[in-house]
């Protein structure tokens, strides 16, 4: 097994920092690229890497494209870059894929769409708490002031055990980097480092599409040539690379409607008891989820055991291949189906579905608000920062958002898209949006979905190796 | 496939555009559509063809042509002529506008049904492979049981039984229900479904049996004398023209299902080109026999695809419908039959190089691994990342594309069959269970 170079790798993709309660993430853009570039020379030791001992505050850097291109990045480097990264978040096509309508229409987003600032890189600080981050932030803001200017901030929390606001635990079910040193998991979720960093094997042993330096500018010195051994072809010298040991990350600002997710579900029950209701909703909203709001998955719980349970070891073909439990179109089973994947057998299923991770970096943000059948009123807009790191932003984060989430063909379904995140507001006429819970004789479905979740800002970011950031201080 | 006049190409390509944008906004809004005239047309495409269309040097010199390809249901006694003439009197303006820029086509005074089938009948072109999602269902049929699925769907809404009652009951109650429509008086005949045949797969193992010794001489030899010589591929995805790229972009994702039109040279010499036909047969016998139950190549998303031998068979031309968007049936290619296309594309130019010949793939169904090791083929469809590029770079931006039923997906379809089926058995409690969860 191939060992990370974890002194090169940016930390946040194999520490998710839970335990720091405040994070904050500086959306910024270049004013003046020198001195941009010179701050980056001077921050680069001070990123902090996977292999670094924990402190009271960490910081890692991302870039758009647009960000790199600011720096002076050479087109022909650039083209050597993923589609995706390249184009960015906010394209015609991309809209459809992601099913960024209506609410979600980047043309109204808060950060990220094409009405507002441009957004070139971004900071993102860690700290045990806020006085922590803002000291440490004074500090960085005078080394990058003539440089770059912060154009919006995001304020990201972490609540109490894990929970989200709509009242579920989250990220329980993260894959684990082979090679990262950390501790292996188990029941499939040890994946291939290439899934998540460049210059690595993935799930098909081959190497993902990097980031070669195919013009040389900027020190390339400092650079290591590529693991796939690519060469131009007339000098036959290999390129460097700036993806080795880098990433992408995918931020999305998702504005969460908790009174009107549980208004909702209680409007569906038919029980006339208040108590009884809230029960019943609490059951659909774990069927819509896979999970129970404590994480229990429905597979082993048919009841609600009313407790934090953060288990994952279990598969859906012996325990549940009628959708019985868990729902065919419920948000874990489609986000994961471990071992039904389409029609393949168990086998196959657990090799195809390790080729569509990725690894789950969230904060919520707005009060400090955990919602429940019984308690649906926030005060103010909150929301998930959904973030998440993949080394192929297509065939993961967006094969997952499109294929497994918004289609309402998944599997043999006919009209069920993801019920978080895949319902339209204003869906093609006669394209009705239902969830379908498998019954024992008959099933059980709701109608006329809606939508919850609403993106207001988003972007895609590359996460370059603490080398690659002293690299593009040079170019 | 029609010869265009080098003079007339932009006007088609006006006329083409035309026609893509009314019918994409007659399907937006759910009107009726020109194309839906042709009641018997399950997909149509108009592709222009030219110099342009190949990523690499074609193997002969090419013009500029325009090719249509339908998928259509038999109907008469002369499927093709009845087709023709459906579509040369239903969609006569469209015939006429956008052949009227080829050259040979009649001119206005010289238009008559037989004149333009006849021009029509003198470009075509036989199929070498073809591929059908659901065998034996015509575009009525689809329909009619798509409508009777909603309605059984609806029943079931409005009607809430206890818990306690058998699911025999409640099959018993939606085929009552069925039987006072008469609307659905059609659904008591069974839907023929085609089966397997075991005649000519069980012939064909035989036949790969015995020919065995000579298929792995044929294998290694291909391997040891070509494709070890073939140039490494290494393109990526990121180096890939973002102008193509966006041009195919721009139609992809509108609806749940999408087309791709692909074309590719093959490589010269015999041995290829035999290899090539070899597995073409190959894919002919099991597409037609084997492959009836909505998977190719276990594939579970592909309503029709086709291969198609043009230009003095030293080029193939490749398309398909399938459901949802490029990146998920690429991927379905890749896992679950990467062996199969590699087999068959790996006798055209620049194809990311395999490390060893499909050899098991002969046998359908045969797993590709052994225990303890990865597969047996690496390389090819396998080399995911210069599998995919080679795939966008070989695609052909299609001009016009249409489809009756873009929200049925071919699991969808399949199950509708099913379901019109099973509502006239008399089924046991299990059974009846199952049939429940169709819906």
């Amino acid at each position: 097994m191939t060992a990370l170079e974890l002194s090169e790798i940016q930390s946040f993709l194999l520490n998710d920092y839970k335990e720091m309660s405040c994070s904050k993430y500086y959306l910024m853009q270049v004013k003046d690229a020198v001195a941009a570039k010179s701050f980056l020379a001077a921050i680069a030791h001070g990123i902090t890497h996977a292999n670094a001992t924990s402190g009271d505050t960490s910081l890692n850097i991302g870039f758009t494209s647009n960000g790199l291109k600011q720096l002076g990045y050479h087109e022909t480097n650039m083209h050597s870059f993923s589609r995706e990264f390249r184009e960015g978040m906010v394209t015609a096509h991309r809209q459809r894929l992601l099913g960024d309508f209506e609410s979600s229409n980047p043309s109204i987003w808060q950060w990220g769409g094409p009405a507002n600032d441009r957004v070139d890189l971004m900071l993102l600080v860690f700290g045990k708490d806020e006085a922590t981050v803002e000291n440490f932030y004074k500090e960085l803001k005078q080394k990058f002031e003539p440089g770059l200017s912060v154009v919006h901030t995001l304020d990201g929390r972490t609540l109490p055990n894990d929970r989200e606001h709509f009242g579920f635990r989250d990220s329980i079910s993260q894959p684990v980097i082979k090679g990262s040193g950390v501790k292996a998991s188990g029941n499939n979720n040890d994946i291939d480092p290439g899934e998540f960093v460049l210059g690595y094997k993935n799930e098909y042993t081959v190497y993902p599409d990097t980031a070669l330096l195919k013009v040389a500018q900027g020190k390339p010195e400092l650079l290591a040539d590529n693991a796939e051994g690519l060469a131009d072809e007339q000098t036959k010298v290999k390129y460097k690379d700036v993806g080795r040991n880098g990433t992408y990350f995918v931020l999305r600002q998702l504005q969460q409607d908790v009174n009107g997710f549980w208004e909702f579900l209680k409007k569906q029950s038919t029980e006339a008891d208040e108590n009884n209701r809230n029960e019943d909703a609490t059951l659909l909203a774990a069927k819509m989820m896979g999970r129970w709001p404590g994480g229990a998955p429905l597979v082993k719980y048919d009841k609600n055991p009313g407790k934090d349970v953060e288990e994952n070891d279990f598969n859906y073909l012996k325990e549940d291949a009628s959708g019985n439990k868990c729902p065919f179109g419920a948000h874990t089973r489609r986000m994961n189906p471990r071992d039904v994947f389409e029609e393949s057998p168990p086998k196959v299923s657990l090799n195809l579905t390790r080729r569509h991770r990725i690894m789950r970096r969230v904060r919520s943000y707005g009060e400090d608000f955990i919602g429940s059948a019984e308690n649906h009123q926030p005060n103010g807009e909150v929301g998930l920062l959904f973030g998440c790191f993949n080394a192929n932003i297509s065939k993961q984060f967006e094969f997952l958002q499109y294929t497994w989430a918004n289609s309402p063909k998944f599997k043999r379904l006919y009209a069920d898209p993801d019920p978080f995140i895949g319902v339209r507001e204003d869906p093609e006429k006669k394209m009705e949006q239902i969830f379908t819970m498998p019954g024992e004789t008959t099933n059980r479905v709701i109608t006329n979905l809606q939508r919850f979740v609403h993106v207001k800002g988003g972007a895609y970011f590359f996460f370059p190796s603490i080398t690659s950031i002293k690299f593009l201080a040079t170019i | 496939m029609s010869e265009v006049k080098e003079d007339k190409l932009g006007t088609l390509k006006t006329r083409l555009e035309e026609i893509r944008v009314s019918l994409l906004n007659s399907q937006l809004a759910e009107g009726p559509t020109e194309f839906g005239k042709v009641s018997t047309l399950h997909y149509g495409r108009w592709v222009i063809l030219s110099r342009d269309s190949f990523r690499d040097e074609p193997a002969i010199p090419v013009g500029i042509r325009l090719a249509l390809s339908t998928n259509y249901d038999g109907v008469g006694n002369d499927h093709e002529d009845y087709h023709l003439t459906e579509l040369v009197t239903k969609l006569t303006k469209y015939i006429d506008d956008l052949y009227e820029c080829c050259v040979g086509y009649p001119e206005p005074g010289e238009r008559t049904e037989d004149s333009r089938k006849n021009f029509l009948k003198k470009g075509m072109i036989r199929t070498s492979a073809f591929y059908i999602g659901a065998p034996g269902r015509s575009v009525s049929q689809i329909h009619q049981e798509d409508a009777l699925h909603q309605h059984i769907w609806k029943f079931l809404q409005n009607n809430k039984w206890d818990e306690n009652t058998p699911a025999v009951e409640i099959h018993r109650a939606i085929r009552q229900e069925i039987d006072s429509k008469p609307e659905f008086a059609w659904s008591k005949e069974k839907a023929g479904v085609q089966g397997i045949k075991w005649g000519p797969l069980i012939a064909y193992g035989l036949l790969f049996i015995v020919m065995l010794p000579l298929i792995i001489v044929w294998l290694i030899y291909l391997f040891f004398f070509h494709e070890l010589w073939d140039k490494k591929v290494t393109l990526a995805q990121s180096e890939l023209n973002d102008a193509k790229i966006n041009e195919l972009k721009k139609v992809e994702d509108i609806f749940p299902q999408n087309q791709f039109t692909q074309v590719a040279v093959l490589k010269p010499g015999f041995a290829r080109k035999l290899n090539f036909r070899i597995w073409m047969l190959r894919t002919k016998v099991l597409a037609g026999d084997v492959f009836v139950k909505g998977k190719l190549l276990n594939i579970p998303t592909i309503h029709f695809a086709r291969w198609v031998l043009i230009d003095n068979n030293k080029h193939v031309l490749f398309y398909s419908n399938f459901d949802g968007n490029w990146e998920q049936y690429l991927g379905d290619f890749i896992d679950q039959s990467g062996w199969g296309l590699t087999a068959i594309f790996s006798n055209t130019v620049k194809f990311p190089r395999t490390n060893f010949m499909g050899v098991l793939g002969i046998i359908p169904g045969m797993p590709l691994t052994f225990p303890g090791t990865k597969f047996v083929l690496t390389g090819g469809a396998y080399d995911e990342e210069h599998f995919l590029a080679w795939s966008r770079s070989t695609q052909v931006p299609t001009q016009v594309w249409y489809c009756p039923y873009r929200h049925l997906s071919i699991k969808n379809i399949n199950n509708n069959t099913e379901i019109r089926n099973e509502l006239r058995h008399d089924l046991n409690e299990k059974q009846a269970k199952l049939f429940l969860k169709r819906f």
